[in-house]
């Protein structure tokens, strides 16, 4: 216990932790201070407007998938050259992932209900970054500057205090992100309340917002747990930082560009991102021209694959585990000179 | 007396793509008994820090035992972490942090009541400037920091490794007494150190390394006297007749400057008796004893070719490899 204590001051007392705290906060208050700028409360006959456009706009989607189907069954002949899709359910107004909403129809008014998950992406990009730079300039900065050596003299139990300084970065790490985003969403909400739409905030809403959060939080872990592992292992800060720009250039663009070229199936299940994605989402959907050459010749092929959270999950829980427990193993018999 | 720290045979070997193999260690020996505060004494990359670090689990040996107030280290070094103070090398601190959270830090860490920090701010002289940041410190003041550090668990023992970095001579002389000051109390204290003077003031025992090896250990004036070369300086009028005359008594002497080195008598009558003798009246008769500098040197061979500059690693062992124990007689 006393050795977290003592950890929870070190890594608070750390010029870059506050500096991407300020980072944080400043972000943070440019965003709100924008959106409260840009958005107003909406009067009474631009909310009936903006409902009737909204009514309007849900009746031209049920009537042009009425008039698909109709074209279809052959009811109708029409001599206009209008679009539509050889399957009219891809048109269903009932399959789409959303229908026309008055806030649409809201021009500089902020709907907290449509806006709280993209501004919650931010955040937890933000904090992804955060979790991992910190994660990595925490232990690589101790590593480096002989901080870590410290406190062997004092405490000669090496796994012991890799362990702590990881459970207080973690810890440490998983109260700032509940606590900014509480803050960032708590003041997005009062804006929609008081200057803008608060819009439909029903348990669908929240529940989804949850998810994403549930979600968001674990991969900030993973980003911080990442960073550590990474400079530990290289003994430096730069050594995550240099990493991730590799694997970012490397692998991400390069191996990407080869695979296109070699027409790999399925290349994107080989990339982090695309994990991150579906992990994030809850599920991605890729696309892939080579899945319908050669065995669906002849046959319908849309070229879509999925990859689901799970699996997309454990890639990324293995590749953070394993990563982490190289680090512990190293660490226990490094020569720290 | 018992054994505080105990080192047999120890050996490590560092190894990189780019640079190699490098035996830092090679078979090293150390003994250190209660009560004693022990100068460690070796060249630049003779394999001092290398030892320490290894005596206190920083890096891992390749062969060899150690024991730490008679735990094994490194495997048992925690139960008695506790009564170890060390420090090695410069240790780094956080600039940003006062000198008194930096110890209160420490002391938390290691489950020492943070009381003693006080106390040991003003041990090591720090007591008006703990309030002040580490990084405004000068090099001294660090290493106060740095030996305050080591104090803070009121250690049976204490392993300094280069504690007079940076201190001026008033600082160098506090350290001083502030090492003999904890000897009387009983802490048994290891301090490497290139202050050769220093090491000879303030320790009754060195061990002497030279390239990964022992060459020298026991009690400083036994080793000091182990090196007597039972030299004399002789100031007479004539110095050039005085020559042939020792001589012709059949004793070594050269003239030296406006003097003479007269060496191997055991008895410096028998110089006075022969210029006498001859009406030739000693004007001087100065015994040269050797002071650990010349000892360290001539052991490690590190002023072998003063013209040459010398290279990190250029020292030397004995003839013969011969490690002079004098406690235990020589090994060859």
């Amino acid at each position: 216990m006393n050795l977290v204590r003592a950890e929870l001051e070190r890594l608070s007392a750390r010029r870059f932790v506050q500096l991407m705290l300020v980072l944080l906060v400043l972000a943070f208050a440019v965003t709100a201070a924008t959106t409260l700028a840009g958005s107003h409360k909406p009067s009474v006959s631009e909310l009936n407007s903006a409902r009737a456009q909204a009514a309007e706009a849900r009746r031209d989607l049920e009537a042009t998938h009425q008039e698909c189907l109709a074209r279809q069954d052959g009811t109708l002949q029409s001599d206009t050259d209008r679009y539509f899709p050889s399957d009219c359910s891809d048109i269903d107004p009932i399959r789409q992932d959303r229908l026309p909403i008055a806030a649409d129809f809201l021009p500089g008014v902020f709907s907290f209900a449509e806006q709280a998950e993209p501004l919650l992406y931010f955040l937890i990009a933000f904090l992804v970054l955060f979790g991992f730079l910190v994660g990595a300039s925490y232990i690589g900065a101790d590593l480096n500057s002989g901080g870590v050596v410290n406190l062997l003299l004092w405490r000669p139990r090496r796994l012991t205090v890799l362990a702590t300084k990881l459970g207080t970065l973690l810890g440490t790490v998983l109260v700032l992100a509940l606590l900014a985003s509480l803050a960032y969403l708590g003041t997005f909400w009062v804006i929609g309340q008081t200057a803008g739409l608060p819009g439909r905030l029903d348990g669908d809403f929240w529940s989804s917002l949850g998810a994403v959060h549930g979600r968001g939080l674990v991969l900030v872990l993973l980003a911080s747990a990442l960073g550590f592992a990474i400079a530990t292992l290289g003994r430096h800060t730069s050594a995550a930082l240099g990493a991730f720009a590799a694997y970012a250039v490397v692998w991400e663009l390069g191996a990407r560009l080869v695979l296109e070229i070699v027409d790999a199936r399925k290349s994107d299940l080989f990339m982090l991102s695309s994990h991150t994605g579906a992990w994030l989402n809850g599920g991605a959907r890729f696309y892939d021209e080579q899945l319908c050459r050669g065995d669906n010749y002849g046959s319908y092929c849309e070229g879509f694959y999925t990859l689901p959270w799970l699996p997309a999950l454990l890639v990324l829980l293995g590749l953070t585990g394993g990563l982490t427990a190289a680090a512990f193993a190293v660490f226990r018999r490094r020569d720290l000179i | 007396m018992s054994a505080v720290i105990e080192i047999e045979g120890l050996r490590k070997t560092f190894r990189s793509l780019r640079s190699g193999r490098r035996v830092a260690v090679d078979g090293f020996d150390l003994l250190v008994e209660a009560g004693q505060v022990h100068g460690f004494l070796g060249p630049n990359g003779s394999g001092k820090t290398t030892t320490l670090r290894a005596l206190l689990g920083l890096v891992s040996a390749d062969s060899g035992r150690m024991t730490v107030l008679g735990e094994p280290s490194p495997e048992l070094l925690p139960r008695v972490a506790g009564q170890v103070g060390a420090i090695v090398e410069s240790p780094q601190f956080f600039g940003n942090f006062t000198g008194y959270r930096t110890l209160r830090l420490l002391a938390r860490a290691g489950g020492v009541p943070v009381s003693r920090v006080d106390e040991v701010l003003d041990l090591v002289g720090l007591h008006d400037r703990g309030d002040e940041r580490v990084k405004g410190y000068s090099l001294g003041m660090k290493q106060r920091l740095a030996v305050a550090s080591a104090l803070l668990k009121d250690p049976r023992l204490l392993i300094l490794d280069e504690p007079a970095n940076g201190l001026d001579p008033a600082g160098i002389r506090e350290m001083r007494d502030l090492m003999r000051s904890l000897a009387a109390n009983g802490v048994t204290v290891l301090v490497s150190s290139h202050i050769l003077g220093e090491i000879q003031l303030i320790c009754d025992h060195v061990t002497i390394i030279s390239r990964g090896r022992r060459v020298a250990t026991g009690r400083v004036d036994e080793v000091l006297a182990g090196h007597d070369r039972h030299e004399f300086l002789v100031r007479v009028a004539e110095p050039e007749r005085a020559v042939e005359l020792l001589h012709a008594a059949e004793l070594t002497a050269a003239v030296d400057g406006g003097a003479l080195v007269v060496s191997g008598v055991s008895d410096p009558t028998a110089i006075s008796r022969v210029l006498g003798e001859q009406g030739l009246w000693v004007g001087e008769l100065t015994p040269l004893r050797p002071d650990l500098e010349s000892v360290f040197l001539e052991l490690t061979g590190a002023y072998e070719h003063p013209s040459v500059p010398r290279q990190v690693g250029d020292s030397s062992l004995p003839q013969g490899e011969a490690v002079i124990d004098l406690d235990r007689g020589v090994d060859a």
